[in-house]
């Protein structure tokens, strides 16, 4: 009875960051490219029936659903070393095939006419667990297919399986190169909308702090999706660490997210990792003395990950600078692999809070989580230690902040509506647009309002009845913390 | 001799003869002999008992006790039992033996009759005993010497009878030689039997084989054994073995060089033309374990003649009458007081004898006649026989401390003063010797170390008598005058003296065993610049220690304790059957089962003692995980005044042992993967498995306790061993469910042994399984030894409150995602809903850093510390106290003891959270249906709907579960908060208390973790100015 996990690709990135993250969790539970299990793996007390199960010759089959309206990436799954891993019947490739053109409405309308195909496979996956615990959905919010489709989804999941957690993995678009969609704020708009209301945790990537890191961290010039995509699955196999290697704490979704989120709106996490340095990086030629040469000049602590950790540059989210210096930490969950003597943790956290490297919220209490997590014995890593952190930052408003200004932009001169106004969705009006920005931007105001000592009282317009909470008791002063200190 | 003469047979001889049956003694002792599968049952036996002896008139009697014995004991032993007690009745006369037994019980030890007889009476019947083993041929040479002892006590006989008063009537000797024989061979029946389950003392010293007397050791249990005892009956004799060893050695070194110094530290001046044969006397020294047989000494120097003769017959005479004299004399008209005589000598025993009544007058003799006379008296003092013109004073009846032991002699007025002057340099000589023989006598039987000092004190005596012969020998060429011989016996005397002074001392306080080795050590060490004496108490140390060290050896190699005498330094509680399985006792066992007495340490092994005990507990548990226990290398332990070789001995012994032990323990039954797996479940290091679990118990364990079904428990467990990760885990089937009566807090209280009664009376009844709940471990032996019963109850206090945060952190994590739908709410409901989420937010941040706290910070360091000092473990010892170290830590920093009341506060937190958690599962569907209808409304009607609709319950039993009915959703939600808040922030404050007071403790890391981000400071602040101001 494991907490199962079922894993959901959607579109073109959803696939690609899914391939990649089924190749990793192969490579660290010692399954090969086909789902048998490998000689030297047979002994392992690690958890594989999480995201794996299997099948009756006992190869192991991956709890995914591969999603995809048009056959480009799938295909490429299907004929490479991975092919035989995938159970094909839970694949599915649109017949028509041709994609949703980008369009967030197209996606949404063509999840609709399939969504009986589509939960055939999703319920027969969730039958054949024993304690489904949730699903995770790997999308971009940019594209057609993954915002769309993955919109359809989200809400539809949320009706049918009520008490299932829904996490998503969702990647935001690169801000600083203009992007070839021309509708894209309107598709991230009308994305995170659904992600505000249908899923319970959305792990922020952003793609602009992902070109940027694989720029300016790892070196390299122009990089292919393969490498983003290789920070992502580390991203997404570290966070779900706990879960394959149980230890005392953090050992299912649930207990994972739920002291990440306080309250339901504020469900959008952004991560950090550390070290960044890839295999990439070690046969860059370019800079001789790399970043991973100076990580070996001295033993790693603990205390370095974490304050590493606290470091902007080592987000993967883009929040941009934070003029105002406002913006704080809601929660902090470290999860921490590798050699760690366990006695350093305690001291590491006094450090943090003693030299106050984070800034907290005002209106609860709060603290960095640590869980200390056995790592894969059959992937070979070149650091002593590494980290990721999950954390649940209000800058992360900034974000949506923009995707509002550039869809305000666009909105204000009704630009590319044409191809809207084609769906089913949009045939009678436009208003499922305004209220996605409507939802979109309480979203914003209520992180905003999550920095200040009122969170409590905060009402988005109108004030209701008034609630009495705890923050009546607390003083307004909250300068006494600072930012942190890099 | 021959077999016919065994008393047993001549008892059933004469038996058959007066019942007329048709038996034959032989038969008789076939059929007792016989091994249990041929063996007549006893209900057989005793018929034949019955049928022979039915003319007796206490044949009844006689075999009612039999009957018992047969039960109980060998058959052999209980023929033996019957033909004594048979013979009581018709050969003892009653008085007789009426006072003789309330001799013996008057100072020796009246609980052990069969024992103390045989050590009463053993040694008087050493001869005869000894006349009994005619097959070897060391008892053949013995026999071979029979006639010529034979014609001694023959001709001595008359003279001893006729002086001596013995309130015989007929033949006691032959009576008691009987009785000793028959003492001797039930010794070594009871031996046999006694020693059946592991190894008889012969055979011990076979093992051990490691001195030089080993063959003759081998030898003189042969001889032992063929002298119809039952098969391996010669461990009887196993007790004189060290006696036995050395006499042929002592006796054999020949002293025809001039001023040979005696092995045994006395130097024999006189070797003018004493000729070779002088003090090769083949004595085989047949001390049993009572020690008391000197050697018989046949002369063999062809020379002896009159005053040597005399001598001789004198000490062949006390040494075949002496315990006549110690028994049945009970006091001499004017001689010693019965404890005071000596097995072998004369004692200064007056003797009135109308043959001896020629006394000429001294001064009318010349100087030199004088002086003859007076040689033959100080002869005749120093081997403790009355003179004439050296006599002895009466002894001082309120003598005390060392005086006790002295005799004082006057000497003859008559006396040329010249020469009593030399003579009372002389006679201390004589008063020390029989001092010593005194206190020989008096300490024989105490104790193996006794026997054993008592039997390097005979050759010390023989040695004496050598240098007496010596100079009688002298004195017959007329060589001999006084100066002479006070010059001859110049360092004997000085010799003499030391010993007499050691000896007196330790009859004088009493010492036993140890006490006796440390004396002598003592001793040693004050006599440090008297070579010569401290040479001679070394040796004598050296083999007083032997019986003590073959014990310590037997202890140390193989982990047995055969000291019956209770001299060794472990004592054996046997507090538990031997056949009892160790698991069911392994919490006593480790502590109590061995224990060191410490009056039995000798001062030279005070420092080992605990390794001592160690290395035999050691091999002993090694014995009981079924394992043989093989010494590796030879081991040669003897104490040595002189060096420490001892104690490397002990240190080796030790070692292997340990490490044995250790690799029994670590490597053969895996200890470490044992706690490995014990952490992974009690300590929740697996989590999957816990959460699994829990998902599966959750209803079961969600019930009252009394109506929890175990079994069904144990299903799911079961079940979910097989499914979760633990399934790779080998020891997973040791762990089990078990229910307790009580719930944690009580429990603690009960482990505090606190008579408050906390939460019992009122919370009794209404335990919910979870709170009852916990798991168990079972392991088998030897791992039992340190996952003890003790051991498992810490880890089930740690686990109860692990898995009762656990618990509670699963039902926020419940409630949190049924909350999750408020995401859906238009932004104004969802913050009416605000407080609630973040009041369970704060509730699960206080119970998870709870968690982290215990797990991240406390156990997981502390067993990364454990883990690390069992790589250098060095004993099992350690392991424990490592591993309790470890428990004992957790414990207390997971704030599970008494002293601080925190786990109270703990429970009663967890407990306000479940109520939480219970209340916003009940509103959830009151405001889930609300919001849902009508996603936007006016607070106020929420604030209706959401009231909870249950009938109102006029009792309100706590402050905490207070809910008004009429109290809308939010002003609930406040109340909860307060309370919560309340206590939370006087757990911390008390925290922040006690952190003051003692720096040590990491309760204060808890604080921080809560309070990290400062939330709680201002609160914890004024509630310390509400303090302080009242």
């Amino acid at each position: 009875m494991p907490s199962e996990i079922i894993t959901l690709q959607l579109g073109q990135c959803g696939n690609q960051i899914g391939f990649e993250f089924w190749k990793r969790l192969c490579l660290e539970h010692g399954i090969s490219p086909s789902g048998v299990l490998e000689e030297f793996a047979t002994d392992g007390m690690d958890r594989k029936d999480v995201f794996f199960y299997q099948a009756d010759d006992d190869h192991y089959i991956p709890r995914a659903v591969l999603l995809d309206l048009e056959p480009r990436v799938i295909n490429t799954i299907m004929t490479s070393a991975y092919s035989k891993l995938y159970n094909p019947e839970n694949v599915y490739l649109s017949k028509h095939g041709g994609g949703a053109g980008n369009n967030w409405a197209s996606g949404y309308s063509q999840g609709d006419k399939l969504q009986e195909e589509i939960f055939d496979i999703i319920d027969r996956e969730a039958d054949g667990s024993d304690s489904l615990e949730g699903f995770v959905l790997c999308h971009s919010i940019a594209g057609g297919t993954g915002s769309g489709m993955g919109s359809f989804l989200m809400e539809r999941l949320a009706d049918r399986y009520p008490k299932k957690l829904i996490q998503t993995y969702s990647v935001f678009p690169n801000q600083d190169e203009i992007s070839d969609v021309v509708v894209q704020p309107y598709n991230s708009m009308l994305t995170l909308r659904r992600l505000t209301t249908a899923a319970d945790s959305v792990v922020v990537l952003d793609n602009t702090a992902l070109n940027r890191i694989a720029c300016d961290r790892l070196h390299i010039q122009n990089p292919t999706f393969t490498q983003i995509n290789t920070l992502v699955s580390t991203i997404m196999s570290v966070s779900t660490t706990t879960l394959r290697y149980p230890s005392y704490m953090n050992n299912n979704l649930i207990g994972l997210t739920a002291p990440l989120i306080p309250t339901p709106q504020l469900h959008f996490l952004m991560t950090g990792y550390t070290p960044l340095t890839s295999d990439a990086n070690l046969s860059n030629h370019h800079n001789p003395l790399s970043s991973h040469q100076a990580v070996n000049v001295r033993k790693t602590t603990v205390l370095d990950v974490m304050r590493r950790l606290l470091q902007p540059k080592n987000m993967m989210v883009s929040t941009g600078p934070d003029k105002t210096n406002h913006h704080c930490y809601i929660s902090i969950l470290n999860i921490i692999q590798g050699e760690v003597d366990p006695t350093q943790v305690h001291k590491s956290l006094q450090r943090i809070r003693e030299r106050k490297l984070a800034q907290f919220i005002p209106w609860g209490p709060t603290s960095i989580q640590v869980a200390l997590s056995r790592s894969s014995p059959y992937v070979q890593s070149s650091h002593r230690v590494s980290g990721l952190m999950l954390a649940n930052h209000t800058s992360i408003c900034s974000l949506f902040e923009r995707t509002l200004n550039q869809y305000d932009k666009l909105r204000k001169r009704g630009a590319f509506l044409d191809q809207f106004r084609r769906e089913d969705i949009f045939k009678d009006d436009l208003t499922e647009l305004d209220e996605s920005r409507e939802i979109v931007d309480g979203l914003v105001q209520e992180y905003e309002a999550a920095t200040r000592m009122d969170y409590l009282q905060f009402s988005t317009n109108r004030r209701g009845a008034k609630v009495d909470g705890l923050g009546d008791t607390k003083s307004e002063d909250t300068k006494s913390l600072h930012s942190a200190d890099l | 001799m021959t077999s016919k003469s065994d008393p047993v047979r001549i008892v059933l001889a004469n038996l058959i003869a007066e019942s007329q049956t048709p038996y034959t003694p032989d038969k008789i002792l076939r059929e007792f002999r016989a091994t249990v599968d041929k063996r007549l049952s006893d209900r057989d036996l005793l018929f034949l008992l019955e049928s022979i002896s039915c003319k007796r008139p206490n044949c009844r009697e006689v075999l009612d006790e039999i009957s018992d014995t047969l039960e109980s004991k060998d058959p052999m032993y209980a023929l033996l039992v019957f033909a004594e007690r048979i013979n009581d009745e018709t050969m003892w006369p009653s008085k007789f033996s009426g006072s003789n037994n309330s001799n013996l019980n008057s100072n020796r030890n009246p609980e052990m009759p069969a024992s103390l007889q045989e050590s009463e009476l053993g040694s008087r019947c050493l001869r005869k005993s000894l006349d009994l083993s005619t097959s070897t041929p060391v008892s053949r040479r013995l026999s071979e010497d029979a006639p010529v002892l034979s014609t001694n006590n023959a001709t001595s006989a008359p003279t001893t009878y006729s002086r001596r008063p013995l309130p015989t009537l007929h033949n006691p000797k032959d009576h008691l030689a009987q009785r000793g024989d028959l003492s001797v061979i039930k010794k070594r029946v009871l031996n046999a039997v006694s020693n059946s389950s592991a190894l008889t003392m012969g055979s011990i010293d076979q093992l051990l084989n490691s001195s030089s007397g080993g063959n003759k050791t081998k030898a003189h249990n042969n001889a032992s054994a063929g002298s119809g005892g039952p098969p391996g009956g010669g461990a009887g004799a196993g007790g004189a073995v060290s006696a036995s060893s050395r006499t042929v050695n002592v006796e054999s070194s020949p002293c025809s060089s001039p001023s040979v110094s005696h092995r045994s530290g006395i130097s024999i001046a006189i070797s003018t033309g004493t000729g070779t044969g002088t003090g090769t006397g083949t004595g085989t020294g047949t001390g049993t374990s009572n020690g008391g047989g000197n050697s018989s000494r046949a002369p063999s120097t062809g020379q002896a003649t009159g005053y040597r003769s005399l001598l001789e017959r004198c000490q062949l005479n006390t040494n075949s009458k002496s315990n006549n004299n110690n028994k049945n004399v009970s006091e001499g008209k004017d001689g010693l007081p019965d404890e005071y005589r000596t097995h072998m000598l004369w004692d200064y025993y007056r003797v009135d004898t109308p043959n001896v009544t020629f006394k000429p007058e001294l001064s009318a003799l010349p100087v030199d006649a004088q002086q003859r006379v007076l040689l033959t008296e100080i002869l005749y003092s120093l081997s403790g026989v009355q003179g004439t013109y050296i006599v002895t004073l009466p002894n001082d009846e309120l003598a005390t401390g060392l005086a006790k032991y002295e005799t004082r002699f006057n000497l003859h007025a008559q006396l040329d003063k010249s020469l009593a002057e030399m003579v009372q340099e002389i006679l201390p000589l004589a008063s020390h010797f029989m001092g010593i023989q005194k206190v020989i006598a008096l300490t024989d039987g105490h104790g193996q170390v006794n026997n054993a000092l008592n039997a390097a004190l005979q050759n010390i005596s023989h040695d004496f008598y050598m240098l007496l012969q010596q100079a009688e020998v002298e004195l017959m060429k007329n060589d001999l005058t006084v100066p002479k011989l006070l010059y001859y016996l110049q360092p004997t005397i000085w010799v003499i003296d030391e010993i007499w002074t050691t000896l007196a001392e330790v009859d004088l306080h009493n010492y036993h065993g140890a006490a006796v080795l440390t004396h002598l050590c003592e001793r040693i060490k004050q006599l440090e610049g008297d070579k010569c004496a401290q040479e001679l108490i070394i040796g004598l140390a050296r083999k007083a220690a032997k019986p003590y060290m073959r014990m310590l050896q037997l202890w140390i190699q193989k982990g047995i304790i055969v000291d019956r005498t209770h001299e060794f330094l472990v004592e054996d509680n046997e507090v538990i059957h031997k056949d009892e399985l160790p698991e069911h006792y392994s919490d006593d066992y480790w502590e109590k089962r061995y224990t060191v007495c410490t009056e039995c340490i000798p001062s030279f092994l005070e420092k080992y003692a605990d390794k001592i005990l160690r290395t035999g507990k050691y091999l002993n548990v090694i014995r009981q995980c079924g394992k043989r226990v093989m010494p590796t290398q030879q081991m040669n332990l003897e104490f040595d005044p002189t060096n420490e070789l001892h104690v490397y001995v002990i240190n080796d012994a030790y070692y292997f042992a340990a490490r044995m032990l250790l690799d029994v323990l670590l490597t053969e039954n895996d200890l470490m993967g044992h706690l490995q797996s014990v952490k992974r479940y009690l300590l929740l290091n697996q989590g999957d498995f816990t959460m699994q679990f829990m998902d599966a118990c959750e209803d079961e364990l969600a019930k009252n306790v009394d109506l929890v079904l175990p079994m069904t428990l144990e299903n799911l467990l079961g079940l979910t061993l097989r499914l979760s990760s633990a399934r790779c885990d080998p020891y997973k089937d040791d762990l089990h469910c078990e229910l307790l009566t009580y719930d944690l807090v009580t429990q603690m209280s009960k482990i505090m042994n606190q008579q408050e009664e906390y939460w019992k009376t009122t919370d009794r009844l209404d335990l919910s399984g979870l709170e009852c709940f916990a798991f168990t471990y079972e392991v088998k032996w030897p791992v039992s030894l340190v996952l003890n019963h003790i051991a498992i109850t810490k880890y089930q206090m740690l686990f109860r409150q692990l898995f009762y945060c656990k618990h509670v952190e699963r039902q926020l994590c419940k409630i949190w995602k049924e909350n999750s739908i408020a995401k859906k709410f238009s932004p104004l409901a969802a913050e009416l809903y605000r407080s609630a989420f973040t009041l369970r937010q704060r509730m699960m941040n206080a119970v998870q850093n709870l968690e982290y706290y215990m797990m991240i910070e406390i156990i997981e360091p502390n067993w990364h510390i454990f883990i690390e000092k069992m790589k250098n473990v060095e004993n099992v010892d350690m392991v424990l106290s490592l591993h309790q170290d470890f428990l004992d830590l957790c414990l207390k920093n997971c704030m599970l003891t008494e002293t601080s009341h925190l786990n109270r506060a703990i429970f009663k937190l967890c407990k306000i959270c479940l109520k939480f958690c219970e209340f916003i599962q009940r509103s959830q569907r009151f405001f889930l249906d609300a919001e849902l209808k009508s996603m936007v409304c006016d607070s106020s009607d929420e604030n209706t709907d959401h009231s909870d609709s249950e009938p109102e319950t006029s009792d309100r039993l706590q402050a905490e579960t207070t809910l008004d009915e009429t109290d809308t959703f939010a002003e609930r939600v406040k109340r909860f908060d307060l309370e919560f808040t309340g206590m939370l922030i006087s757990f911390l404050k008390q925290i922040n208390d006690l952190a003051k007071d003692n720096t040590a403790d990491r309760f204060m890391n808890l604080v921080h973790r809560i309070n990290f981000n400062g939330f709680y400071s201002e609160q914890m602040e004024k509630l310390c100015v509400k303090n302080a101001m009242g």
